[in-house]
This record gives C-alpha cells, structure tokens and sequence, in this order.
C-alpha cells in the first residue's frame, strides 16, 4: 500500500488557488524532496498531507486511511526550531512532548517513556544533551532535538520542513546523514530550498509551484546531465528540469541531447 | 510593625498578598511563555465593566468582576481563532470598551462614592474573609490544574502546532490558561489594582525565566518573588502610609533592577 497517496487535490485560501490538481504517491521507504519557489505551495502540501488543513477538493490518504486517523504514524520537524528559544524547558522534556497525546500518565514523567525519550536522543547523537535547557542549543543541534521528538512516536514516515534552514554547511550534511540512516527503516519526507539534498539523498523528487511535477530520481546518473566531467550539476538548469511538468529525462528513458548521460 | 500584626486587617492583607502572589506567579508565567501579556491586560481592564456593573446592580463586586473578566477571556479565546490578523485591534477595543461600560455604570449609581482609585491600584487592607475564601479557592484549582495537566499546557505553550498534531486539545487549553488568567486578574485588582496588575504578573516572572531550567521551575520561583516582593511594598506601604498597590510595584521594579546589575555584574 502507499504510504501517501494524493489525488487531484486543489487547495485554495478564499480565492487564491495555491495548489491545483496535485497527485502524488509516496512508497515505503522513499525519500522525497519537495522542492519548488517559496509561496509555491510547499508548506501548505505539508499541513494538507498532516490534516493542519483540509483540502478544497480531492483527497490526502495515509495509509489508505484520512491524515487525522494516522497522526500517530507520522513524525513531524516543523520549519522554524528558534522560536521560543527563551522558553525555561529541557531537551529532555521537549523530547518527551513527542509522548503526549499517545499515553495519558499523569503527574509527571514515566520511566519508560524517559527510557524512550533517551533512546530518541541517542539516536541522534545528542544525549549527552539531555539535561540542557533548548535555548543553549546551536541551531544544528535543537533541530535533532526536534527530530528526536518525532521520533519518540516511532513514526513511519518522517515530515520535515526545511530542516537546514538556519544551519551551517557542516550541520546540513550531518543531519542530512542522519535522515538517510532512519531512512533505512521510515518513509522520509523533506521540504528544502536546499538542491544538493535531491541528488544526494532523495530518490523521489517533487517540484511544487502551484502544479506538481513528480520525478524519479534514484537513478540520478541517466536522469541529470552535469557540466564536463566534474560531479557539479547546475542548480539553474536543474531547477527549470525539475519545474518542468513533463521533463525529458524522465518520460524518455534514452538520454536526450540536452540530458546527456555521464560519461 | 510587630504590633501590626495584631489587626485583623493586617492579617487579611498579609494572608491576601501571599495567596495573590503565590497565583500570579504560576498563571504570570503561563501568561508570559504564552505571550499573553497583551491580552490579560485586555481582560484586566475590560473587567472593571464588571465592577461598575456589579455596583449598579448592587451585586458583590468580586461576582460581577469574576464573571465579566471571564466572558472577556472567552471573547478573546474566540477572537484568536477567529480574527488573528486583527487581534491586537479588538484586544485594544476590549480594554477600553470594558472601562468605558465601568465608568458609566458608576456614573448611573444613585449617590455612589466608594473611591474609584481603590480599584485603579488596589485596597488590600480592606479585604474581607470572603474575598479570602475566594482567593484561597482559586488559588487550590490553580496549583491542581496546573499539577493534572501539566504535560498538556507544557506541551501547548512550547508548541502549540506540535501540540495539535499529537491530538491535544489546544483549544481547550489555551481557553483554560485565558479563564484561570482573568480569575487571577480579578483576585489581584484586590491586591495591587487593575492599573498595576500586568506588572505583578511580569516582573516576578522576568527573574524567574532567567533562573529556571523548565517552567514549573519559573511558577515555583515566580510565586516566591511575588510574595517577597508583596510583603516587602505592604512593609513599605505601612510604614510610610503609602498606597500599597504602587509600592508593591515600585518594590518589583527596584528588585528586578537589583537582579539585573547583578547578573551583568557576573
């Protein structure tokens, strides 16, 4: 079964159509980038495919079944972690907010669910962390507290939007390492800017700007032409391919002149 | 001073300042890490419609207070969901529109004269057993609100987003800390007036996020400068025969002055 199948969904804010006719399937295991200009609509696929928003028209299923029924199932690393990062709360704690909602354990924390918060962190490197307060976090490091979090609900599909956004270079490629590790066993969903992550990471590709256009990327090699020999790709031209409803490379499995393979 | 303490009046103000500081603490710091500020001033102000009401009619004063402060929470709790872009102009309408209904009703009263300015900045020492009841009670449905539900409000005033996506009630919540915030409010216009109540619900909870590594840490220590700043005003207050409400703030600020030379000192 699909993990995410979405059908001729039209999405729109009063009369401002943000998304027409979008469809898209999502298989286990894939990792997905979304991608596309800002205002494209990226954000608002994300809230549609998590239930945050209903759709105009057509449908989101998880799972075979509505969002709001598989919530449990689905991680999620929202956009900006340096909000609030006055707030007097441990990483530890913020981890265990992943928990809430699932059991009912009142008055305070259960040894399990801390056993399962630690677990989270450790799964991310960040356990010797556990006790300090989030807003003495670089930005790398709380967006692997907020990964831990989605975690905590062992998820089977993960949802970030633009997880290195306020990260330096060194940080993106850690975390970006780390998505493809729990990646092995979760779906992985990913809103970037960020176009290295599609040829590195993401065998699915999906470019957002009002319409999707939906690419399979895992074999990036015939799929992409890059300049000379070296191994750089164009980002331009890449992203006009990517934008492109039909692109060669994808509906013409002989590369074309344009996208020619590599030697 | 010690001979003070022989009035019941005294008594009642000392018992009265610590019940109200010890839940101006917690709520104060609901308020803040939810960014509320704003709005419990709107509910503050827009409860003396209440008090002119309840004057008008001839009602207890804490009743039509408490039950104007709280339909106020309730229009505020609606309106952030409903019209969040113009949020701060219909908070600004609330305030002043509350005010405005207070002051006519006072004006309407046959023959009314209590003094106006004892609500402005508060008359802790005339605070009866009731009122006392009344904040004793609010303050036990406080701390056992806050002690239940902890995970949840945690969970909602972090990230209220997240919170809404592991199927917490946020809207419940976020209505609840409203509700509890006008309660507060009303005990505290007793203590320190409705001018005055915003900062007694800020200052204290200033020191404490900077002290606290989580929030039941800041309630803690919200609620214990509250109290040590309150008793130190009435002090002053008594001693000089000085209105408490102002000295009480004035007691506030000198000490989150203190707090910040010492810590930039470091």
């Amino acid at each position: 079964m699909a993990v995410i199948e979405i059908e001729n969904l039209y999405f729109a804010y009063d009369k401002d159509i943000i998304l027409e006719n979008i469809n898209l399937k999502v298989e286990p295991l894939d990792f997905l980038a979304i991608i596309g200009p800002n205002g494209g609509g990226k954000s608002t696929l994300l809230k549609l495919i998590l239930g945050l928003l209903k759709p105009t028209k057509g449908t989101v299923r998880v799972f075979g079944e509505p969002p709001s029924k598989q919530l449990p199932h689905i991680g999620y690393v929202p956009q900006n972690t340096n909000v609030n990062t006055d707030f007097p709360i441990k990483v530890i704690e913020v981890v265990l907010i992943g928990h809430v909602g699932g059991k009912k354990s009142l008055f305070g924390y259960g040894k399990d669910e801390i056993a399962c918060a630690m677990g989270a962190l450790a799964q991310v490197g960040m356990e010797a962390y556990a006790h300090s307060r989030i807003g003495d976090l670089s930005g790398g490091q709380r967006q692997r507290v907020m990964i831990a979090r989605a975690l905590c609900a062992h998820p089977k599909i993960l949802i970030l939007d633009e997880p290195t956004s306020s990260i330096d270079i060194q940080g993106q490629k850690e975390i970006y390492a780390l998505l493809k590790t729990l990646n092995k066993t979760i779906t992985v969903i990913v809103v970037s800017h960020d176009i290295s992550v599609i040829l590195e990471y993401a065998n699915k590709a999906a470019h957002v700007n009002k319409r999707l256009a939906f690419h399979d990327i895992s074999d990036k090699r015939r799929t992409f032409h890059t300049h000379g020999n070296e191994d750089h790709f164009c980002e331009v031209e890449l992203l006009q391919m990517l934008g492109a409803e039909n692109c060669e490379a994808c509906t013409n499995d002989q590369s074309s002149a344009v996208w020619k393979e590599k030697p | 001073m010690i001979e003070a303490l022989h009035f019941t009046f005294v008594q009642h103000a000392l018992i009265a300042g610590v019940l109200v500081s010890l839940a101006a603490g917690i709520i104060g710091s609901l308020i803040v890490v939810n960014r509320m500020v704003f709005l419990a001033g709107g509910i503050a102000h827009a409860s003396y419609g209440g008090i002119g009401m309840a004057v008008f009619f001839g009602l207890p004063i804490f009743l039509g207070a408490s039950v104007f402060a709280m339909l106020a929470a309730l229009l505020v709790a609606t309106l952030t969901l409903h019209k969040r872009h113009h949020l701060d102009t219909f908070i600004g309408l609330i305030w002043a529109v509350g005010m405005a209904i207070g002051v006519i009703f006072t004006d309407l009263t046959p023959g009314y004269n209590v003094d106006l300015m004892s609500y402005l900045f508060g008359s802790i020492l005339a605070v009866s057993t009731f009122d006392l009841y009344f904040m004793g009670a609010l303050l036990a449905l406080i701390v056992l609100v806050v002690i239940f539900w902890y995970r949840p409000i945690l969970a909602v005033s972090y990230d209220s987003e997240y919170a809404k996506l592991r199927g917490i009630p946020v809207r419940f919540f976020y209505t609840l800390i409203l509700v509890l915030s006008a309660l507060t409010v009303v005990i505290a216009i007793k203590v320190v007036g409705l001018i005055l109540v915003i900062a007694m619900l800020t200052i204290p909870v200033y020191i404490a996020e900077k002290l606290s590594g989580s929030l039941w840490q800041m309630m803690f220590y919200s609620g214990v400068f509250a109290t040590l700043f309150t008793l130190i005003g009435l002090w002053f207050s008594y001693t000089y025969n000085l209105t408490s409400g102002a000295s009480i703030i004035l007691v506030s600020a000198a000490g989150l002055g203190i707090f910040l030379l010492v810590r930039r000192g470091r």
